[in-house]
């Protein structure tokens, strides 16, 4: 404990926690202290167990064995409202704020204290003292829909304070930050444990959890496999716990792309109900190189995405595919031309998943007035032989297939059930799948590039951008501020220009 | 033709407006909470036809005007069970509850089919005040009702608005997963406002047979009322004041071919005539379409979805 | 909830027991007669012997069911209506309406065009007429829907009473083309002969109710069926239906696909007006307003389950619901038709309930101690 010598029991222990979800146990025979005043890192890999873990610590799952200590109280809790009453709060991952709420309702909703009627200016004001407090600038009477994600998270931040949360679990918090963001988020953990509030960070970036955690604590495969001290954290270990072997960090391949321009994206200029989206994207995919664009959520990924895809038209500039002009050619034009694209959303809209994945490789088919699912099928077949996707077989809706096999499905069809498609984009391509599909997808993309494809990977993971692009571009407010060759990318100007701090 | 019809049209477009604030009311509070009831004339039929049984009966308004809100109760509670319960698609079971309160209101008030009202509600005395000229027919000229109307709005719109409850029947209808991470229970909230929803289209139905309809008759006594209250929840953008507007707005429609009736004015044929009502309403429904309108408009967010709370 | 210890937990099948597409809709029946039941005994009708009359006057007597099918021939088409529409998630009410606009149109076309024709072309010529009429005065929803987004429920529906008043009116408020000149009482002109099919006989020489037009509409479902199935167009609705990003994504074009499906939708509403033409009636027949077959046809197609061959069993029971009823409304204790209309509501939320147990598997579970 930090606070040497005296008797002080921590503020939440959890001991021998499971938890099992159908088919899977999320949670194994889990250990897990946080004392006060301390920032406590649970560190992991997608599916490694740790939000399930937080999960339980708050209160939203009960676990089927294990016991919870408070302040060296045991307790018992059977939903948030309980967490909260024993003054532990989560900030999950996705926001739960109304957007239609200003920041002041967002904060009092549901609070049992409440008066019947609402005094807003009273609660306003008791809003704007505890932004003040903690260092989260923010303006009470703001609208939720309007504020950008770092500032929804404050909200979250403030609910939790709100409440009167001495224990914060904080959820991948830096998911959707910009790192000067991150920067801003850490000095309001610092108040936090000044103020002898506990902190848990949930998070699976390693770099930036060693700056700010007391403790690191390791998950893999709903096991703690290490934990370790302020000071002695090892990156290179850590890694190691996490994904339990060693691991060689690759250096970027070099090789050279050809010269054959297949995508070509020229001042490129969208707007939406007045407001700019894209501002003169100019762009050049060639055949066998991975393009990637990072950024913060919402600065107009998708929307570029949407264009080359055909499915958004731009009010000015050109895209070619292969040669072909196609930013008012159409979703069909687009792929025609020989365009492939794997959207981020993959089951609602690269999959409709309730249909089977016969019906879904026939989705971006040319198909006659009767649907040939004959030659689908077998082709159905094959790449569940191929590719190892679980499934119980082609006709299962894929709404029943894992997250990992649903997007080789996606990456089938999209990679090789297109005849002749030599453009692929594909978006977040590994968002939410565990480490060994993430591993299964980035080699399919291998593949593709070292089969001559230009492809595009707009992704908001740098991680994955770093190892997989062969050229680096950074997507802020609609435009391109930064493109750097992958070899010589460097992270630090990256960070500041998805912050918008590039010169 | 003197301006007096038209001013004594618009008076009886007030009263008549009743209705389908009390309807529209009651699909407000229901909507608010994320769920649709179609189900509005289906309640408004069984209301008036319960009413006016147990009046036929016992002879106590008060009586009847309790019966047939507890019927209200129960049939939006079969709504709730099967929407919020068992997860039924909404429209579907709105829909049933139409073809069910048609057909069961038409059972139950065959033996009265016909018969005068056995009691009426009439407007209050006011004294000299209804003589005001345009005053007093427009704003003295009605009964207790319409006016607890009008105060009931405004009670909603200060419950929506500016109370703890109110705050969290929004949040309900918008992101009800917040509501459940808050450890507020989404389907008891949903369950509360169904059926006082249910209760206030139900009570509609009661008082418009006390006061307006001349007898219970099993085709024409509400007329496609509820389905005109539905357009009026959009109209209103699901704020319990602007129902009132609109509300008058609609009634004007409705009461206009009785007044051409009445005064013989046959300008058009009235089975032309009573298309009128219907026809506003469609185009009020579209001139609320376009893209402008819906901006402003700002339906709940996830109406008609029923919540599952995610459990991976 | 937890009631005494035990919590109700539901489960996603992953396949659907092919039993409980039987069973559900069975209980759903016996459910719906229960409460149905109920009623009858608060009114004081023996509530068994009243399902017994209606058994033998709507389904097993001679004339019980050949009145039976020729109720259901229009049911047919307003079901499948109302199943084509609902399963693409477009919830079009206006069956009722466009029925009528069916009857007018296909009335029109059995004045017009049908001297000059042989009976072998004059009845598709009316049918497709019917049809047209249907689609057409479905034709402004639909295009508000897939332009504006304008919810279809409430417009298509608003038109029912707008298309209500144009029957009366063309019968009772005018002395126009669809009015039978030759009478004072109100009624309708009637079609040529070379228009109207003789009814079936069945083998017998009784003359029946029901007429080659139910044949039809049972091919028209099972052609529909099929062609949905295998077809593109059929494709491509049931993945919008599911996602329409999805379909967005694939570059199907949804305003043509919405505006399809409900002007298709209507059309087929529209045939089961112009069959009544055909067969029964034989012209604009304010009878047809009495029946509410257009708002049936909703209540049949969800018990269907929008399976278009399943409409043809869910339209055959309604009917026999419908004049059993009528039957025991004529018979000596008199039991109001109503009772169908209540049997149909209830059937259907029934169904609707049943949904959950077909999609999930429920179980009761003992609540065990969170954290021991």
């Amino acid at each position: 404990m930090s606070q040497a010598g005296r008797a002080v029991a921590p503020a939440l222990v959890a001991r021998g926690i499971t938890k099992r979800f159908p088919g899977v146990v999320a949670n194994d025979s889990v250990n897990f202290d946080v004392a006060r005043g301390e920032v406590h890192t649970l560190l992991g890999e997608n599916g490694a167990g740790k939000s399930t873990l937080a999960s339980v610590l708050c209160g939203l799952y009960r676990p089927e064995e294990g016991q919870l200590l408070r302040n060296g109280a045991e307790i018992r809790l059977n939903s948030p409202r309980d967490g909260l009453s024993q003054g532990i709060a989560m900030v999950h991952q996705h926001f739960r704020l109304v957007d239609r709420f200003t920041v002041a309702e967002n904060v009092v909703l549901g609070h049992k204290s409440l008066s019947f009627v609402l005094d807003n200016a009273a609660i306003e004001e008791r809003v704007a003292s505890i932004t003040q407090e903690f260092g989260l600038p923010l303006d009470p009477r703001a609208v939720v829909g309007e504020l950008s994600a770092g500032e929804r998270q404050r909200v979250e931040i403030v609910k939790a304070l709100y409440q009167g949360a001495e224990l914060l679990l904080l959820d991948e918090p830096t998911a959707l930050l910009a790192p000067p963001e991150v920067e801003k988020l850490f000095i309001t953990v610092r108040a936090m444990t000044h103020a002898g509030k506990s902190v848990v960070f949930v998070s699976h970036k390693l770099g930036e959890v060693v700056d700010i955690s007391d403790r690191i604590t390791v998950m893999r495969a709903g096991k703690v496999t290490g934990s370790v001290r302020r000071g002695d954290a090892d990156v290179r270990r850590l890694a190691e716990l996490m994904v339990g072997r060693e691991i060689n960090i690759v250096p970027r391949r070099a090789k050279s792309p050809t010269s054959d321009v297949l995508l070509s994206i020229s001042q490129v200029h969208l707007e939406r109900e007045g407001a700019e989206i894209l501002t003169d994207i100019n762009l050049e995919g060639r055949a066998g190189e991975i393009v990637g664009v990072s950024g913060v959520a919402g600065n107009g990924q998708r929307d570029l995405a949407e264009v080359v895809a055909g499915l958004r038209m731009p009010q000015r500039g050109n895209v070619t595919v292969c040669g072909v002009p196609t930013s008012r050619a159409g979703a069909l034009g687009a792929r025609r031309a020989g365009l492939a694209y794997v959207p981020e959303d993959r089951l609602g809209t690269g999959l409709a998943p309730s249909l089977s994945m016969v019906d879904n490789l026939v989705l971006t088919r040319k198909r006659g007035f009767i649907v040939d699912r004959k030659s689908a099928l077998r082709e159905s077949e094959g790449f569940i032989r191929q590719l190892e996707i679980k499934t119980p077989g082609p006709l299962t809706p894929t709404r029943k297939l894992s997250g990992g096999n649903a997007q080789k499905v996606l990456l089938a069809r999209e990679l090789f059930a297109v005849s002749g498609a030599r453009v692929l984009i594909v978006c977040s391509p590994t968002r939410g799948l565990d480490v060994g599909a993430v591993e299964a997808v980035h080699a399919l993309l291998d593949e593709a590039r070292d089969a001559g494809k230009a492809i595009l990977m707009i992704s908001e993971d740098l991680d994955e951008v770093m190892t997989l692009a062969d050229r680096v571009m950074v997507l802020y407010r609609g435009r391109i501020t930064l493109e750097q060759a992958g070899i010589d990318a460097d992270l630090d100007r990256i960070g500041r220009a998805m912050a918008g701090l590039a010169s | 033709m003197n301006s007096n019809i038209w001013l004594l049209t618009f008076a009886d477009a007030i009263s008549i407006a009743t209705t389908l604030i009390l309807a529209s009311l009651g699909a407000i509070l229901t909507e608010r909470s994320g769920v649709i009831n179609l189900g509005v004339e289906g309640m408004l039929l069984m209301g008036a036809v319960t009413g006016f049984v147990v009046a036929d009966s016992s002879g106590n308004l008060w009586l009847a005007l309790l019966v047939s809100v507890l019927v209200g109760v129960v049939l939006s509670a079969v709504h709730a069970a099967l929407t919020i319960g068992l997860r039924a698609n909404q429209i579907v079971s709105g829909l049933a509850m139409v073809i069910f309160g048609t057909g069961l209101s038409q059972f139950i008030g065959k033996p009265v089919e016909g018969l005068p009202r056995p009691v009426i509600i009439r407007p209050l005395n006011f004294g000299a005040l209804s003589d005001i000229p345009i005053l007093g027919p427009v704003v003295f000229g009605h009964d207790l009702f319409t006016y607890l109307t009008w105060l009931l709005a405004a009670g909603l719109s200060f419950y929506l608005h500016r109370t703890r409850p109110g705050l969290l029947l929004r949040a309900t209808g918008d992101a009800p997963a917040t509501v459940d991470a808050q450890g507020g229970s989404v389907a008891r909230i949903r369950w509360m406002h169904v059926i006082a929803g249910g209760a206030l289209m139900s009570f509609a139905g009661a008082w418009y047979m006390f006061a307006r309809a001349a007898a219970w008759s099993q085709a024409a006594t509400t007329n496609g009322i509820g389905w005109i209250a539905l357009a009026l929840v959009v109209f209103a953008s699901w704020r319990p004041l602007r129902a009132i507007g609109g509300a008058v707005l609609f009634g004007f429609t409705l009461q206009v071919p009785f007044t051409l009736q009445a005064e013989q004015i046959s300008i058009l044929p009235p089975t032309i005539v009573a298309m009128f009502p219907y026809l506003v309403t469609l185009a009020v429904l579209v001139a609320l379409s376009t893209p402008r309108a819906r901006r402003l408009l700002g339906a709940p967010k996830l109406l008609g979805q029923p919540f599952v709370r995610d459990e991976r | 909830m937890i009631v005494f210890g035990r919590r109700v937990r539901m489960e996603q099948r992953l396949t659907t027991p092919s039993s409980l597409l039987v069973v559900v809709p069975v209980l759903s029946v016996l459910f719906a007669l229960v409460v149905g039941g109920v009623f009858l005994a608060l009114t004081g009708h023996p509530p068994i012997g009243t399902y017994l009359d209606l058994l033998d006057n709507g389904y097993t007597s001679f004339y019980g069911i050949t009145d039976t099918l020729g109720l259901a021939t229009p049911l047919v088409c307003t079901g499948l209506s109302a199943a084509f529409a609902f399963r693409m998630n477009l919830y079009s009410i206006g069956q009722e309406g466009q029925m009528y606009l069916g009857m007018i149109g296909g009335t029109w076309a059995g004045i017009v065009l049908a001297d000059a024709l042989p009976t072998a072309i004059a009845v598709p010529v009316v049918l497709c007429c019917g049809a047209l009429s249907g689609a057409a005065w479905v034709a402004l929803p639909a295009l508000l829907r897939a332009r504006l987004g304008t919810s279809e429920i409430v417009s298509t529906l608003l038109l029912n009473y707008v298309a209500l008043n144009l029957v009366n009116y063309f019968i009772f408020g005018s002395t126009g083309f669809f009015r039978d000149p030759t009478t004072s009482f109100p009624q309708g002109r009637t079609v040529s002969e070379n228009a109207r099919l003789s009814p079936l006989s069945f083998f017998t020489d009784k003359v029946t109710n029901t007429y080659p037009t139910f044949v039809i509409a049972v091919v028209l479902a099972v052609s529909l069926f099929w062609l949905m199935k295998v077809s593109n167009y059929g494709y491509e609705t049931t993945v919008y239906a599911d996602s329409p990003n999805t379909a967005r994504y694939a570059g199907m074009n949804s305003t043509w696909l919405q505006s399809s499906v409900l002007l298709i939708s209507g059309a087929l509403a529209g045939v089961g007006g112009a069959m009544y033409v055909v067969g029964p009636a034989g012209k604009v027949d304010p009878g047809l307003l009495q029946i509410g077959l257009g708002y049936a046809g909703i209540v049949v197609a969800a018990l269907a389950r929008y399976n278009f061959v399943a409409v043809i069993l869910a339209a055959v029971l309604f009917a026999g619901l419908r004049t059993g009823g009528n039957a025991l409304q004529a018979s000596s204790d008199p039991v109001p038709i109503a009772i169908a209309v209540v049997l149909q509501g209830a059937v259907l939320l029934f169904a609707l309930g049943g949904e959950l147990f077909r999609r999930n598997k429920v179980t009761i579970v003992r609540v065990k101690q969170a954290v021991a």
